[in-house]
């Protein structure tokens, strides 16, 4: 039996399986580290809630100038 | 810059399918399953290029003390554990078919997996010591130890399997090899370096910035 | 050199007093190799054939759970005197106190070793007269290279939490090379081969030991750091 490409689909399956596994690994974790990188900081007692509050987590202004995270696409 | 390796690793790896599948030949005794190799070989070469990083950034660190060093010794260390267990499966699925048992104590699986738990050990170091100096430290020492036992390990598990003579040769090569099939091994190889420079790229700014926040 | 010596005995010499007072370490350590026999006779069985095939990995594995266990300790003892401090704090080269702990652990091993040794013979009926000086040599070389990386080791894990885990889980893998050069080179002398058969073997062990050793004396101070 001398082809078994089962086999050889097995093997390029679960390596592409681990190393896609690890790339999102890794880009789950630069999601969730980015837009905690610049904890929202109280007001010194300024009442002027709403705007800045609503405006925040569209706009992470983390200044990390690689942090797009929503609209990056992979591997470019 | 990351992107563009992550790009060029992306592209490697398409031409290294390429190379694998249409481009080698079909081997003679062992059929199309020999084309495991293109992923076994490659694998245990970037593992190993990514232990000897471990050990230059490791003294790098302990002499001069930059974290940039620490994290870059950490985030081989991890790739290279990904890519040794990688070379441990297919190492693993090549041999069924070929040996007919999932497992072997051939030279090199020996030695892989030798490698694999030494590597592991060093990642659960890392994960217990609470003190991030020490952490470091602690690693960097390891991850020395780990790496001058690589020969070690070699030589006593290759004479292991090889009996009564002990060979005049460092290791007894595939010997020559047609060219193409030799292109294949290292242009997969050269996909599989650049995807470790990119995930360890990623790596390491990832603990650059949990060092920061925290 | 000569104050790096002189350290190094001195700590060497003071664990050998707190050990000669205390015989703590040397009889509960000799109780352990006893009951290691016991349990590899009952895993083994009865079977005279198979035990003697299996002798020289039983013997090594009986050397490695012993050290395991005598090393794991080394600077566990320290820390429980509030003697880590006074380490920690000690003046020069620590590298001094990595030689003399290394000797101290080394002896502590070669005694246990020699005690299952006879042990061994004892219980397995084996006439070991002949093979002695081989046997002596093999045990000698792999058990540096154990005691090498296991005292620096020791005094890495001593200070993170779940040592008992950690340090076997480090240190088994790396002496795994070591492990597989002294049973074959048991394996040859206990059939009365002479130690030239094993030269390669052998050369590998002395490899290691100059190896590990030299590590263990350059990271020493790393460890040791406050």
């Amino acid at each position: 039996m001398a082809d078994n490409w089962g086999f050889v689909l097995a093997a390029y399956g679960l390596a592409a399986v681990v190393l896609l596994s690890y790339w999102r690994f890794l880009a789950r974790r630069e999601r969730t580290k980015t837009p905690r990188a610049r904890p929202p900081r109280a007001r010194p007692g300024v009442s002027d809630p709403p705007a800045p509050a609503v405006s925040e987590p569209l706009a992470p202004t983390s200044g990390h100038p690689r942090s797009k995270p929503a609209s990056r696409p992979p591997l470019q | 810059m990351i992107r563009i390796v992550g790009g060029l690793a992306l592209a490697a790896l398409a031409a290294g399918l390429v190379m694998a599948f249409g481009v080698a030949p079909r081997e003679t005794t062992q059929g199309n399953v020999q084309r495991i190799m293109y992923l076994h070989v490659p694998s245990v070469w970037v593992a190993y290029l990514a232990f000897a990083v471990v050990l230059v950034a490791s003294i790098t660190y302990l002499v001069r003390r930059l974290e940039a060093a620490d994290r870059l010794a950490h985030a081989s260390a991890e790739v290279g554990v990904l890519f040794t267990g990688l070379t441990i499966a297919t190492g693993s699925i090549w041999g069924k078919p070929t040996w007919g048992t999932w497992w072997t104590w051939d030279a090199r699986l020996t030695s892989v997996s030798i490698l694999f738990v030494m590597y592991l050990g060093y990642l659960l170091l890392r994960g217990m010591v609470e003190d991030r100096e020490r952490g470091a430290r602690y690693a960097a020492v390891l991850g020395i130890v780990a790496a001058f036992n690589i020969p070690l390990v070699h030589f006593s598990v290759y004479w292991w399997r090889t009996l009564h003579q002990p060979p005049s040769l460092m290791k007894p090569g595939p010997g020559t090899m047609p060219g193409v099939i030799v292109a294949a091994l290292l242009v997969n190889f050269a996909a599989f370096s650049l995807l470790y420079v990119y995930f360890v790229a990623k790596r390491a700014c990832l603990l650059r910035r949990e060092a920061e926040a925290a | 050199m000569l104050t790096f010596a002189r350290r190094a005995f001195i700590v060497l010499w003071k664990d050998l007093l707190v050990e000669r007072r205390s015989k703590e370490t040397l009889n509960a350590l000799f109780f352990f190799a006893l009951l290691l026999l016991f349990l590899f006779q009952f895993a083994i069985g009865p079977d005279r054939e198979r035990l003697a095939g299996t002798l020289p990995g039983l013997l090594w594995l009986g050397f490695i759970l012993s050290g395991l266990l005598g090393l794991g300790r080394t600077f566990v003892v320290e820390r429980e005197n509030d003697c880590w401090e006074a380490l920690l704090l000690a003046p020069g080269d620590k590298s001094a106190i990595y030689v003399g702990k290394l000797a101290g652990n080394l002896l502590l091993m070669l005694v246990v070793e020699a005690i299952l040794v006879v042990l061994f013979g004892f219980f397995f009926n084996l006439d070991l007269r002949g093979v002695l000086p081989g046997l002596a040599v093999v045990i000698v070389l792999g058990t540096v290279a154990f005691a090498a990386v296991g005292t620096l080791f020791a005094a890495m894990t001593a200070q993170v939490r779940a040592r008992e885990l950690l340090f076997p889980v480090l240190l088994l893998p790396v002496q795994a090379p070591v492990l597989l050069a002294t049973v074959k080179a048991t394996e040859a002398v206990l059939l009365g081969e002479p130690l030239g058969s094993v030269a390669h073997w052998l050369k590998l062990l002395a490899a290691a030991d100059v190896v590990y050793i030299a590590v263990g004396v350059l990271t020493f101070d790393f460890v040791l750091e406050g």
